[in-house]
């Protein structure tokens, strides 16, 4: 299985400059990173004006109370969960071909689930009561459940991206001379004095072992809940027991598709053609042919059911996704962001890295508004009618407050990625090394 | 019978003259001349305004439509826009007569409003003509009482006891209205006039649903020429309600009330366990830091 992955065989010095390229502040990155920020810049504005006048200045109201802040939410955990399935699982079936592209959706991970979390706080009207849900929660609170598994899956990610790092950050200490001081004082601590004995590499595995195997259950509990914050309402189009499974699933759709864009991107951008091949494509192409399937079989599930029981909610539910008021936006999202991609990937020219990650990018904007679909209209179908409220409580439609700061979210997460992906290696250099050797002998 | 025939004849004669001129008279209706220089005793502002619209959208939109956009239903004769010229250029006490009083198919509403609320409903029409300047009675040397109210009720007869005062004098012949505060408005539960001894009745129906301890919030109006009073209070008087959780008995976990221990004990167990584990990692970085000097 390892042959097809790296064809050239370098020495080790090749493949310390090839991958350590990447770690610089060149006028490219100057120039992305100022683009970002103004933009950020841009959309805090927003948000300043949101905590001055409150959720007003959105679309929300007293039926769509959950708009596309949560959706939102929900499409970060998601694809935050990816780190989880790529490092975890497969990193413990000794799927080697992932090694080169797991530090990649580790990046993916923190960073997404980071900004998660944030999001969170832009959905409240009163964020100076933030604490208060630490300290009056409720134990029997999904809510609650949620913020505990929110915040310890950013740990363990950050920690499962770290603790691997360590030879890495060792190896930026020892060669790279022409960074900033602070950067070399930064690389030195944390590289906890790294020096390659086989008591530090002893102790790195077996705590990124207890990493690996916990956050399996923290990452499909940090998806099941959020899922449950909808699934434990009795509303119809939620109040359903298979959406924990249903979930994650999707999760790993949307997940599969942002680490074949950021590793398109980082492949080109850092001229890493020889770590990243096409094949490396080709499997994250199956992988994603994989979870769509399961993902297209839950979606299946969540019409037939209802629709073939149709008591009155549900069937109003079913149809107006079929050919109802969301009907345009469904069939877009289910035909156009999940099965004809799944179909394409089913072709082997299709899993070529520009045709894939065409194609992750509409599966990515699909599962964006797949999120859309499962929280907003729900809640325009409540079981007591609409009546006696202004005109505009009979739908919902964001504002320009709440686009640019959804907006902002992604313009953090690209910020995370492009910086850590400049601080260190996005290539396990250690691990590719040890692969090469293993070979060699 | 020949006689009888003649009488028919003029009967009919005269029925279908009372007819067309009834017709006429229905163009121009007029109050009697002392109801039309009848003056609201309260100063029109902006909570008559509210109530009254609230009264008049209940009870007049559906024939009137809304002021000002000429969407009365069409009829005959017209029941006319509110906010229109013609109508404004009558005299408050016209139409406080005219709503009070109806003819024909403008219902009459003299049961339906205190007249407190009429004045309400006049004030919100009223608030449609900009050009419009409040007419006050001369109260000069006119001495309004005021009011003392006091409730109680009565469970022998099932009547809530209104008393009215002035200085500790009871006050007969006074008109008292009482509602039940509900959440969407308030509901009529009677009407009636206190006696010689400033007593009034209102029958209370037992089995209207009170809260935990059977209290209604009951409002009480009085009025007798200018002067009102109004009061406002939880009586026990209805039938205690026991609330009852709609999942009560279902649920394992939902509860309204305390979590149950095996859920706190499985999620702190859980969140404790797993941050216990995090925490030996992060503490353990140091005996990597220690390893370095191994041989
Ligand atoms: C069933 C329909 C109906 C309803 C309900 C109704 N009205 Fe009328 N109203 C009429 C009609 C018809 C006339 C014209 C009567 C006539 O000229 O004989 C009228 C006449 C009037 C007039 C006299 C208009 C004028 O120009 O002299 C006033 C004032 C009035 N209504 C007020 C009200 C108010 C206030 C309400 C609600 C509390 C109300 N009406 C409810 C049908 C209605």
């Amino acid at each position: 299985m390892n042959e097809t992955i790296t064809k050239g065989h370098f020495s080790e010095e090749q493949i310390d400059k090839d991958l350590l390229k990447n770690v610089n502040w060149g006028g490219k990155f100057k120039l992305w990173m100022g683009f970002l920020t103004v933009s950020l810049i841009i959309c805090l504005y927003y948000y300043y004006q949101q905590l001055q006048n409150g959720l007003g200045v959105t679309g929300l109201h007293d039926y769509v109370s959950w708009g596309i802040y949560i959706s939102n939410f929900v499409f970060f955990v998601a694809t935050s969960l990816i780190g989880m399935l790529v490092s975890s699982v497969l990193g413990m079936m000794k799927v080697s071909w992932v090694r080169p592209v797991a530090r990649i959706a580790e990046l993916v991970a923190v960073a997404f689930a980071m900004v998660a979390g944030l999001i969170i706080i832009t959905d409240m009207g009163r964020p100076d009561r933030l604490l208060n849900v630490f300290i009056h929660g409720r134990v029997q609170s999904p809510i609650v459940w949620d913020i505990a598994v929110v915040v310890t899956y950013v740990v363990i990610s950050a920690l499962l991206l770290y603790i691997p790092m360590l030879p890495d950050i060792a190896l930026c200490r020892d060669k790279l001379n022409n960074v900033p001081k602070w950067q070399q004082k930064m690389y030195k601590s944390l590289s906890l004095g790294w020096n390659s004995t086989a008591k530090q590499f002893r102790l790195m595995n077996r705590y990124t072992r207890i990493l690996l195997v916990l956050i399996i259950p923290i990452a499909l509990s940090i998806h099941t809940v959020t899922s449950w914050l909808f699934a434990m309402t009795l509303r119809s189009g939620w109040d359903s027991p298979i959406f924990g499974p249903y979930f994650v699933s999707g999760a790993f759709v949307a997940g599969c598709a942002a680490v074949i864009i950021a590793m398109f991107f980082f492949r080109n951008n850092y001229k890493l053609k020889e770590y990243i091949t096409a094949d490396h494509f080709d499997r994250m192409g199956k992988l994603l042919v994989l979870v769509a399937l399961v993902y297209v079989y839950f979606n299946i599930n969540e019409i037939i059911v209802p629709g073939y029981k149709a008591n009155t909610a549900d069937a109003k539910h079913v149809h107006e996704m079929l050919y109802g008021h969301d009907s345009v936006m469904f069939w877009l999202v289910q035909l156009g962001g999940l099965v004809v991609p799944f179909l394409l990937i089913l072709f082997k020219p299709m899993r070529k890295p520009l045709p894939l990650t065409i194609i992750s990018l509409v599966i990515l904007a699909g599962a964006w508004f797949k999120r859309v679909l499962i929280v907003v209209p729900t809640q325009l179908a409540p079981y007591y009618p609409i009546q006696n409220v202004p005109e505009g409580w009979t739908g919902y439609s964001p504002t320009t407050p709440e686009v640019a700061i959804t907006v902002a979210s992604f313009i953090l997460v690209l910020m995370i990625i492009t910086v850590l992906a400049k601080l260190f290696p996005v290539v396990p250099i250690w691990e590719v090394k040890e692969d090469m050797n293993h070979k060699n002998n | 019978m020949k006689n009888n025939k003649g009488y028919n004849l003029i009967i009919l004669f005269c029925l279908c003259f009372l007819a067309v001129a009834n017709v006429n008279a229905q163009s121009d209706w007029q109050a009697p001349a002392e109801e039309n220089e009848k003056l609201s005793p309260f100063l029109f502002d902006d909570d008559m305004v509210l109530e009254g619209r609230v009264a008049y959208e209940n009870s007049c939109t559906s024939c009137h439509g809304t002021p000002g956009q000429d969407d009365f239903t069409p009829m005959s004769p017209p029941p006319g826009d509110p906010g229109a010229e013609a109508f404004q250029a009558q005299s408050d006490g016209s139409i406080f007569y005219k709503i009070k009083m109806g003819r024909g198919t403008m219902p009459k509403f003299e049961d339906a409003f205190a007249d407190d609320e009429l004045w309400n409903i006049v004030a919100y029409i009223r608030s449609f003509n900009e050009d419009y300047k409040q007419e006050l009675p001369n109260m000069e040397g006119v001495v309004i009482p005021e009011y003392a109210m006091r409730l109680s009720f009565d469970e022998n007869v099932d009547k809530l006891v209104v008393k009215i005062f002035a200085e500790e004098v009871p006050q007969p012949e006074v008109s008292v209205s009482a509602y039940v505060m509900g959440t969407f408005g308030k509901h009529l539960l009677g009407k009636a006039q206190t006696n010689e001894l400033g007593i009034a009745y209102v029958d209370v129906d037992p089995t209207l649903p009170g809260d935990e301890e059977g209290k209604i919030n009951v409002m009480v109006k009085a009025t007798k020429g200018f002067a009102r009073a109004k009061l406002q209070q939880d009586l026990a008087m209805a039938k205690p309600t026991e609330r009852h959780s709609a999942i009560e008995g279902r649920h394992i976990w939902s509860t309204d009330r305390m979590a149950p221990i095996w859920l706190k004990i499985t999620f702190f167990v859980s969140v404790f366990g797993v941050w216990f584990a995090l925490l030996f990692i992060v503490f353990g970085l140091r005996n990597i830091k220690k390893a370095r000097e191994e041989a």
